[in-house]
């Protein structure tokens, strides 16, 4: 048994930046990455505004030595994961038991989207290679094989609290002593399905979104990949520089309301916070940042609110929704908002919310809105709730 | 640990017939699907005022449950997490998805997407009976009794669950068929014990 499951390296990706330096960098500069679709061939173009990665399939294949034609979904997660794995350089790797448990809600499905435009007129017609990893599953062999991570892969996809999920199963296995290191997080590429069913949903802002604001719209989405290397006891101790910071707490609770929406006193949110805290040990005074889940959606961000207010009231720390710069990831949002939280942790940091204006009438809070740091933070909450009712809530702690 | 499982109670909606433990309990009169699971609702008198949202696989999934479980389950005798729900239909959720394409070309209905998955069913009935254990629905051909005895002894013989409601609910327009059975380990006063045959026996003859 590992008594801690410790954060060792970190990588992301997402429309703000390439690798872990270039998003401190926009953080820093407060600027966000929305802007017109230019990757997909849609009937929303100049419509609703995404959060793209700036990178397209063949620079991704180029960066990650992986053909062009393969998913971005793919890609993305590579590009991640392999900057984690580097950022831990964990001596004699391929001597220890290692994991990935990696996350998505897409898998291929931008490859077959291709597959089905010739399908659809001609069932003769359409490369078969284009839905041959078609399955969330088929992302997560991919690059675990790149990467080496030989002893254990497991896809978790519960919507967007999917990679959250997965990086606190990933602390399980280590703290039951299956693994020694597991890459854990999450990947989710834009395709015409996701765009197509937000906007069935009527949930997406045609202006660039305002969580938290009074007259927010909903959400933009974005696409992007994030991963935590996290390590036993024993690796911790030969490393070559000190772990991050460990994960101290999590917990996830359903809401079980509705199909797509949170219930409106925000049960499931509340419970993952709560029981979070119960397992770190920590009070809710200990928090010194929540990284909101904060869509930007009325429903999501009215219910979450209420259920901070009933874990928090009356002193809240300061909070913020990094998806006002990121958009939101889906499926890897859980991943790309932990490795915020750990650089939050590492280089005492606060993320501002953008474009916040006006305080939420039934809210006693609002988001910091000014980007800061020379802060202590000690533990950092990260917040990935999911269609469903999926609520997680992890807290990373310093060391 | 193997263990003496029983069909504690049965119901079935076909062909406009609502029967319950092999007795009808209400025939309908309309011809239309939608209508005729409206008539079961009121027949009835239940007071659940999302019914009236969902699409008519969960309305028929939910209808039978409702009255499988009416007098003759005991949620007190169960932790949330002991009861579970294992489905299988031949058509997913086509009669909605077709109905979702339909609305595409105009606005995209919200209300009918997100009933696109079949297994949302499932949620509907946990949802109203406070159930959190294991679930699942499989899309195959035709009933195949004997993949879900299979299915269900496995969570019942590892502990996994402590009562399972199995069974099938298909519709596609004007097509349904719903048969559901509450499988316990304790034998009730009517149980049958849980077979395959004795499953096929209640699925063919209504």
């Amino acid at each position: 048994m590992s008594s801690t499951a410790y954060i060792a390296g970190v990588g992301v990706i997402s429309a703000i930046g390439n690798n872990v330096p270039e998003h401190l960098a926009a953080f820093e500069r407060e600027e966000a990455s929305m802007g017109e679709i230019t990757m997909l061939d849609t009937i929303y173009h100049g419509k609703i505004p995404v959060a793209e990665v700036k990178l397209k399939n063949n620079e991704l294949a180029n960066m990650t030595g992986m053909p062009p034609d393969i998913s971005r979904t793919t890609l993305l997660s590579l590009v991640a994961a392999q900057e984690a794995l580097t950022d831990a350089g964990i001596p004699d790797l391929n001597k220890l038991r290692t994991g990935f448990v990696s996350a998505n809600t897409v898998g291929g499905m931008d490859k077959s989207e291709d597959f089905f435009i010739d399908f659809i007129k001609d069932n003769s017609k359409g490369k078969l290679k284009n839905v041959y990893d078609h399955e969330c599953g088929s992302v997560t062999e991919i690059v675990a094989e790149k990467l080496g991570l030989k002893d254990y892969m497991t896809t978790i996809s519960t919507a967007c609290s999917s990679s959250a999920n997965a990086i606190f199963y990933g602390a399980r296995l280590i703290k039951n002593d299956v693994l020694d290191v597991v890459v854990a997080g999450g990947t989710d590429a834009l395709t015409k399905f996701t765009l197509n069913g937000f906007n069935t949903l009527m949930i997406l802002d045609p202006e660039f979104c305002k969580p938290f604001d009074e007259h927010r719209q909903g959400l933009n989405l974005g696409e992007g990949a994030g991963y935590v290397v996290l390590v036993s006891d024993k690796v911790a101790k030969t490393l070559n520089k000190a772990p991050y910071c460990k994960l101290s707490g999590y917990n996830n609770s359903n809401d079980a309301y509705h199909q797509t929406a949170s219930s409106p006193d925000g049960t499931g949110s509340y419970l993952a916070m709560k029981g979070a805290l119960e397992k770190s040990g920590l009070r809710p005074s200990d928090i010194d940042y929540i990284n909101l889940h904060g869509t930007g959606t009325p429903n999501n961000d009215s219910a979450e609110g209420t259920a901070i207010t009933r874990v928090f009231d009356p002193k809240y720390p300061p909070v913020s929704s990094t998806k006002s710069f990121t958009g939101h990831t889906l499926g890897a949002s859980g991943g790309v908002e932990a490795v915020f939280s750990v650089l939050a942790i590492k280089n005492g940091l606060i993320y501002p919310n953008l474009r916040f204006e006006i305080r939420m009438t039934e809210l006693p809070f609002q988001p910091e809105t000014k980007f800061r740091k020379g802060q202590n933070i000690t533990h950092v909450m990260s917040n990935s709730f999911g269609f469903g009712g999926n609520c997680t809530s992890l807290i990373f702690s310093k060391i | 640990m193997l263990s003496e499982k029983y069909i504690t109670s049965s119901c079935t909606i076909s062909k406009g017939i609502v029967s319950k433990n092999g007795s009808n309990l209400f025939e309908g009169q309309d011809s239309d699907t939608s209508a005729f699971l409206l008539s079961i609702y009121q027949h009835f008198k239940l007071n659940y005022p999302k019914f009236y949202k969902m699409d008519n696989l969960s309305k028929l999934g939910w209808l039978t449950s409702e009255i499988l479980l009416k007098d003759d389950f005991k949620p007190h005798l169960y932790q949330p997490e002991q009861v579970g729900v294992v489905l299988a239909n031949a058509n997913s959720s086509l009669d909605d998805d077709i109905k979702y394409y339909a609305s595409v070309s105009d606005v995209p209905s919200p209300s009918l997407f997100v009933y696109t998955l079949p297994n949302i069913m499932i949620g509907e009935i946990c949802i109203r009976n406070n159930f959190k254990g294991e679930h699942a629905l499989f899309v195959q051909e035709k009933f195949d009794a004997d993949f879900i005895e299979t299915q269900v002894n496995y969570l019942l013989d590892n502990d996994l669950l402590e009562a399972c409601i199995c069974g099938w609910v298909d519709v596609l327009e004007h097509d349904y068929k719903a048969m559901l059975l509450l499988v316990e380990k304790e034998k009730g006063e009517q149980a049958l014990p849980f077979s395959k045959d004795n499953m096929n026996s209640i699925f063919i003859n209504n």
